[in-house]
């Protein structure tokens, strides 16, 4: 039990795969303007991560070594597809707002790289609480880079002012804001781990 | 169909809604393989040819099988299996024709799969170039033209940032900012610049 | 001990100029252009710039002492940043404008790279485009010249784009800077004193403004008016940036080529992209783009135009 709990926080803090293993950053820096689409891309991304990760974890060993990685990815697309057609159902919106991101989901490097690197090659338990993990931490990152970028952008979180009379910084909302906000989030963590060593 | 729209669509590929800087596209390799000039450049040369060549393929296949027969939901999954039986394709005819090219971005080819830029773009061109559910005049070229640039865009992006790159090698930059950071800093700095082109009218 | 070592082949030829020997220059040279936008705009334009060197000084001087590394203040290179910076602003901006302004130029734009000699951009244009991009309201709200109490004007590129003519507006005018527009970049004069005294010093080469100036002037001559050649070149170049940009930003001796032939090219670059930017963009302005743009291809410049190494064939 405990490792599966270790499975389940490496992929917040340890292995995190925005901040740690740089993975997945295309759809982090489009999709994190505004904290209501970053939740909205971390639920859908965790929700195919889990369901590829228990689907490959079941079938490890009945698919031929050589053509694995074809096979992950008809499998991921199967889960991004429900995933496209659930949001373009219920919530037309977020889907609007994510935008080709969504069927982007399918070349996620944190979907594919968790596929290869660890669900072919473990139990399903693990393989769920591994995907879990990394869904949440995924989704954590989201929530804290569009967090910045909402606030400092527009002065507001969901759609909440926080602070009366303040001046939004535009740039954050655009492209260039985002590659700022990881680049210096980035270096921010380098400086705290480099102090921890 | 006309010149215009081709200018329009030259600039905002390349320069206004860059793959890389606007986009967001093809991030993992732009990190990866900038810090180098001639693997930057072999990159570049095969995501343009795999994104001109899958454009046109995915419209074809989205155009006259897809629609037709109701099934543009499957876009997604049919997109990604073409755009990687393609790339095997290109690597396999590259390996038998020239081994020297094969040598110099063969490679890279295996990469561009899962590339973002590449299933990007294809999505992308669908959703500019059909409306409601029906091709604009044009919308062949337009879309096989728009992978090109968006081609270039990367090309650019990857260029520049490679160059960059290497005169760094010899600066003082800070312990913790030495790799990506600063890469995504220049980057910022670089889409900054860029803006410089928005709103462009012909 | 990485900042102190330059290593090249000999030939080594010794000279009294030095890094702050240079940089100090430059300041002198922007003086008369200050005193120009303080007569035009009032004493705005005066704590403007002020706050923008005093930021940052600042913001080196608490980096360096933070980072423990040699402080370098008194070189003058961060006192011409804020220079630059201040005087690529409306001279009506909230004062904490240029300071974030400035911390950015100097954190972001300089020390980030690694420091003097080190930076891949300038420093002051980075500083700009990002606080146009933040408060875009701010940075062109222009204020109207002589009007001490703030009355607020276009600038003429501005009016141009939106299809007006600024008021009878002369060459004698543009000339002299009486129109509205950033802190240093309209008094054409002064600008010139300034750029006459570092050309006969050599501190700056006459190859990267001639280029750019050159350019620009034709490429707006053939493109920029209503049928083709028929471009309205002496009021282009008499209006906006160029002058400044030309003269004291795009000679910035770190983020530009190193031989004459790459300086020649990076000229026509920024001189082209000014001239598409101001003819087809959405911007009026296109200067401080065009010149970023080229820095950020100066590594591929230099590459390509090496200089023959001394006795190789």
């Amino acid at each position: 039990m405990k490792n599966l709990v270790k499975e389940f926080t490496k992929g917040i803090i340890k292995e995190n795969p925005t901040f740690v293993l740089a993975l997945g950053l295309c759809p982090t820096l489009a999709v994190s303007v505004s904290v209501a689409n970053g939740i909205g891309m971390g639920l859908a991304a965790t929700f195919v991560l889990l369901g590829s990760s228990v689907i490959i974890s079941l079938v490890r060993n009945f698919i031929p070594g050589k053509i694995r990685i074809p096979c992950f990815i008809v499998i991921i697309a199967t889960f991004v597809t429900i995933t496209e057609l659930c949001l373009k159902a219920y919530s037309p919106v977020l889907n609007r707002a994510l935008g080709i991101y969504v069927p982007l989901i399918v070349v996620n490097c944190i979907v594919l790289g968790r596929a290869e690197a660890f669900a072919c090659k473990n139990n399903l338990l693990s393989s769920v609480f591994d995907g879990l993990g990394m869904g949440v931490g995924f989704t954590l990152a989201l929530i804290m880079i569009s967090a910045l970028r909402e606030f400092l952008g527009s002065g507001q979180i969901l759609g909440y002012t926080l602070i009366k009379g303040f001046e939004p910084v535009f740039v954050f909302g655009m492209p260039s804001g985002a590659l700022l906000v990881i680049g210096l989030l980035l270096g921010l963590f380098n400086i705290l781990k480099n102090r921890k060593s | 169909m006309n010149i215009q729209q081709f200018l329009t669509i030259f600039i905002s590929s390349v320069f206004i809604y860059n793959v890389i800087l606007s986009r967001f596209l093809g991030l993992c390799p732009f990190v990866a393989i900038s810090k180098d000039t001639k693997q930057a450049f072999a990159m570049s040369a095969a995501v343009t040819f795999v994104i001109t060549a899958s454009s046109a393929v995915t419209w074809l296949i989205y155009r006259f099988f897809l629609l037709p027969f109701n099934l543009a939901y499957l876009r997604t999954i049919s997109f990604v299996l073409i755009i990687a039986a393609l790339v095997q394709l290109i690597e396999m005819v590259i390996r038998k024709t020239s081994p020297v090219l094969y040598r110099a971005f063969g490679i890279y080819l295996t990469l561009i799969t899962t590339n973002c830029a590449v299933l990007g773009a294809a999505v992308l061109n669908i959703d500019m170039f059909f409306v409601d559910g029906k091709a604009v005049t044009g919308s062949f070229y337009y879309t096989v033209f728009q992978g090109f640039c968006m081609g270039l865009g990367y090309t650019l992006a990857m260029l520049i940032m490679s160059g960059i790159r290497e005169r760094l090698q010899l600066c003082n930059v800070p312990k913790a900012f030495k790799g990506f950071p600063l890469v995504f800093i220049i980057a910022a700095i670089l889409s900054l610049s860029f803006m410089g082109f928005n709103g462009f009218k012909f | 001990m990485k900042d102190e070592f330059i290593v090249s082949g000999s030939p080594h030829i010794h000279k009294k100029e030095s890094i702050s020997r240079i940089m100090w220059a430059v300041v002198i040279s922007l003086i008369p252009a200050g005193l120009a936008g303080v007569i035009i705009f009032g004493l705005d334009a005066l704590w403007v710039t002020l706050v923008a060197v005093i930021s940052a000084v600042l913001t080196e001087l608490t980096l360096q002492v933070w980072t423990k590394k040699k402080i370098t203040i008194f070189d003058g290179s961060a006192v011409i940043t804020g220079i630059l910076l201040a005087f690529n602003l409306p001279s009506g901006v909230p004062l904490w404008l240029p300071v974030i302004g400035a911390i950015f130029s100097i954190a972001i734009g300089k020390q980030l790279f690694g420091g003097i000699g080190q930076n891949i951009f300038n420093p002051a244009l980075v500083g700009r485009v990002f606080l146009m991009a933040s408060w875009p309201k701010y940075m062109t709200t222009f204020v109207k010249p002589f009007s001490y109490d703030a009355l607020t004007s276009a600038t003429p590129l501005a009016a141009l784009k939106e299809g007006k003519i600024l008021e009878h507006i002369s060459y004698f005018d543009l000339f002299l800077g009486k129109h509205g527009g950033c802190i240093g970049e309209v008094c054409i004069l002064a600008l010139l004193i300034g750029a006459a005294f570092l050309l006969l010093r050599g501190y700056i080469t006459w190859h990267i403004p001639a280029a750019y100036i050159i350019t620009t002037a034709v490429f707006i001559y053939i493109f920029g008016g209503l049928k083709l050649f028929s471009g309205d070149w002496l009021f282009h170049i008499l209006s906006g940036g160029l002058i400044l940009g030309a003269f004291f930003m795009a000679t910035d001796y770190v983020a530009t080529p190193l031989t004459a032939r790459g300086q020649l090219i990076f000229g026509v670059g920024c001189g082209l992209l000014t001239a598409v930017i101001r003819i087809w963009g959405g911007y009026p302005e296109g200067v401080s783009y065009a010149i970023l743009m080229m820095n950020g291809a100066t590594p591929f410049i230099d590459r390509y135009t090496k200089n023959r190494i001394y006795g190789s064939k």
